[in-house]
């Protein structure tokens, strides 16, 4: 196991090098020098443009100037932006990434946990006709055109019925005499969202091993109504007093998004259950426990189900990559000003700096996704952990 | 020798016969053939109409065609304040058929009289099925333009992408060692780099047509994720007994990648194959949705130009600009999806109904 461990992170280090190397040159080919840029810009100070001269060396050959990125990217200096002067990309990735991170880790945990259901679902009605209308109804969700899709939704819900914000994501009417940040805001419920998800994945974990179906069920309940219940009296306890009423603004400019990305997301999630469910349900030992006389939901979730989730979870890992991916079209739609609308705006405006810094910094996103998923794929199955070491 | 080629034609005539017979069972598969036929004949349908005769390219052109519909139109003197007896709403006044008073500054027209004005975009008649857009142009004609569009470069790009992985997925397999070490970080690399910030990119240097977009999404697709799977497939195949007693009987290496363990791939390429065209008409459409694309027309481009003309906050009065694209977009790409789940069913021994 640790050879292997080993052995990935070895090779990940090779690819990440290349990975630097790649989007180096990416940038490098696009026309038009960035200085020509740096020069029409009036606002910029005579010492940024030699700084970045310097940073750059961009009087130098390729090779020399790859080996300069590199150097840069370690001691984590990306230079300036160049349409937000005194700020660095650094900076500016740290005010969004909250923001980015806040919506989309939302949606992917709702829309994995609905998908997974429905695919369960699915896979064990086949043939029947409700299987048939579910199916289709994925379908449609998983291939519709997602920014038309939120087009409409915003029509919708914002526009026609008027029930939600049509974009941003607070209103600033509110926000004039606010005591803290939006930051600020956005960290504390970020924390507050990880700390209830874990708490309620324990009780899930817990609560798997109770025998009687009704009894786990109840469990469950109980720990959510808990959780329900503590949560409310920690958003009204002291400083969090103060803060919730812009918590409340932002998380109803959330709803629209959460709700739009879900429709589409869960779908993806739900097709790749029911295959993998059905593949499971040609296995002998389906057979065997239905001989055995089980009743049919606990065939489904206890057997069937659980043998099911493995590639299903490595597809939620690698999911992650696809969140800042994911995110430049919600982001642009719902005007929601997070990594997505970043990265775009960077690179249609010739931002060099910042489109580089962001570019690099999902790189190692992915990088790191990629090695959880190869490790826990690993680890839940035991053939490659044996092949490893052979 | 010639006995022997036809015995080999009529059991791939039968195996051909035997998998169709299995996919026509897919209720769903044969739904998503319907459909992406359906758009098949839409895109030959239209260089046929312009041939014969019947349209005129210069009223139907889907990029520089413009259609005059001249139309009565009551001029009327919008209320104030809201509700009255005739209008509802603010956004009721001016009517379909009513124009404003204040917002008529070419015309002599008093408040009461009619004035025939040119109508665009004009509502579906018999003349355009779908209607024109703002510009005068036929909206149906564009839609058969973008699934031209769409059907090349989803099938090219899906054919580049699956040549390219299934031969690098069948070398590395066969040959291991090295070359598949090689390859294996080739696909990390690539699954890596996020991509629509990576088309972004490209289209920040290159001005992307149609056919670039397809070789830069075929060389991404067939460089990505899909080598690993046909690699893994390969190796299966590899292990038969079959490819062991050709390399006994002294079959060269070329020739058995060529003629056994390539053929026994390509089902899974063809899966393969289906899927990624979904995937390039989809990023196609978004590129043209955010305008990075140097395309004359196409399915992305439409919902586009009604956004940024403001027709998709009018709601349902202009839903010949808004309805026609946005779906076209999603039954072509959910055919596909269908045809592929139903191949899936055919070639997975798994999930076959046996």
């Amino acid at each position: 196991m640790y050879k292997y461990v080993f052995k990935r992170i070895y090779q990940l280090i090779i690819v990440f090098f290349l990975f630097l190397v790649t989007s180096y040159v990416l940038f490098d080919s696009i026309p038009g020098n960035a200085f020509q840029n740096l020069l029409l810009n009036p606002e910029l100070p005579p010492e940024a443009y030699e700084q970045v001269i310097k940073l750059y060396g961009l009087d130098k050959p390729l090779t020399e100037r790859v080996f300069l990125y590199i150097g840069n990217f370690f001691q984590g200096d990306f230079g300036y932006s160049y349409k937000h002067y005194p700020r660095t990309p650094i900076d500016l990735i740290a005010e969004r990434l909250p923001r980015t991170l806040m919506l989309f880790a939302m949606v992917n945990i709702v829309a994995f946990y609905t998908g997974f259901l429905i695919g369960k679902i699915l896979a064990w009605r086949r043939g029947s006709k409700s299987e048939t209308w579910i199916t289709v109804t994925s379908v449609f969700s998983y291939t519709i055109f997602y920014p038309w899709f939120a087009l409409m939704m915003l029509w919708f819900f914002g526009y026609k019925l008027d029930w939600l914000p049509i974009g941003k994501f607070l209103y600033p009417e509110k926000w004039y005499d606010a005591p803290y940040d939006s930051d600020v805001i956005f960290v504390s419920m970020i924390k507050f969202t990880a700390v209830v998800s874990i708490l309620q994945i324990l009780v899930y974990i817990f609560t798997r091993n109770i025998e009687s179906l009704n009894l786990r069920r109840n469990a469950r309940f109980a720990g959510f109504m808990v959780l329900t219940i503590a949560s409310l009296f920690y958003w009204n306890s002291g400083d969090l007093l103060i803060q919730k009423p812009y918590a409340m603004d932002i998380a109803y400019h959330m709803i629209l998004p959460i709700f739009t990305v879900t429709v589409v997301a869960f779908a993806g999630t739900a097709l790749l259950t029911r295959t993998t469910m059905m593949e499971v349900m040609k296995d002998d030992f389906i057979l065997t426990a239905r001989a055995k006389g089980l009743s049919q939901r606990r065939i489904r979730d206890r057997h069937a189900a659980r043998n099911a989730l493995l590639p299903v979870v490595t597809s939620f890992i690698f999911t992650i990559v696809t969140i800042i991916d994911g995110s430049v079209l919600t982001e642009t739609i719902f005007s929601w000003p997070g990594m997505g609308q970043l990265i775009l705006q960077a690179v249609l405006e010739e931002d060099i700096p910042v489109a580089m810094a962001s570019f690099s910094f999902i790189g190692i996103f992915a990088l790191i996704a990629h090695f959880i998923a190869d490790i826990s794929y690993a680890y839940l199955d035991p053939r490659i952990r044996i092949q490893s070491q052979g | 020798m010639s006995n022997q080629k036809d015995i080999a034609k009529k059991i791939r005539r039968e195996a051909l016969k035997k998998n169709w017979r299995l996919f026509k069972r897919s209720k769903l598969g044969m739904i998503g053939l319907y459909i992406v036929i359906f758009f098949l004949f839409l895109s030959i349908l239209q260089p046929i109409l312009f041939i014969t005769g019947v349209w005129n390219k210069g009223v139907y052109d889907p990029v520089v065609g413009y259609s005059e519909q001249f139309q009565e139109f009551l001029v009327v003197e919008c209320p104030k304040e809201y509700p009255t007896e005739k209008y509802k709403k603010r956004s009721d006044c001016p009517g379909r058929t009513e124009v404003n008073i204040r917002t008529l500054f070419y015309s002599d027209a008093q408040v009461g009289e009619t004035i025939i004005q040119n109508l665009q975009p004009a509502p579906p008649s018999s003349k355009h099925i779908l209607g024109t857009d703002s510009l005068g142009r036929d909206v149906f004609s564009q839609i058969m333009e973008g699934s031209q569009v769409a059907f090349v470069l989803g099938l090219l790009s899906a054919t580049l992408g699956v040549g390219i992985s299934t031969i690098l997925g069948t070398i590395a397999a066969f040959f291991g060692g090295k070359i598949d070490a090689y390859l294996m970080r080739q696909s990390d690399l690539i699954l890596m780099l996020p991509t629509l910030p990576l088309l972004f990119i490209i289209s920040a240097f290159a001005e992307l047509q149609v056919w670039h977009l397809a070789v830069v999404l075929g060389t991404i697709g067939g460089l990505g994720g899909s080598v690993i799977t046909i690699k893994s497939q390969a190796l299966q195949v590899k292990v038969k007994p079959f490819v062991d007693s050709a390399r006994i009987t002294g079959g060269s290496r070329m020739n058995i990648l060529f003629s056994h363990v390539l053929p026994n791939v390509a089902p899974l390429a063809l899966l393969f194959m289906v899927f990624s065209v979904t995937g390039a008409i989809a990023s196609e459409s978004v590129l043209s949705f955010l305008g990075l694309l140097n395309i004359d027309m196409s399915w992305g481009l439409m919902i586009y130009l009604a956004q940024v003309e403001g027709f998709i906050f009018s709601g349902m009065k202009f839903w010949w600009l808004i309805l026609p694209a946005g779906l076209s977009v999603t039954f072509l790409t959910g055919g596909f999806y269908l045809v592929g789940r139903g191949l899936d069913e055919v070639f997975n021994p798994r999930l076959r109904d046996r």
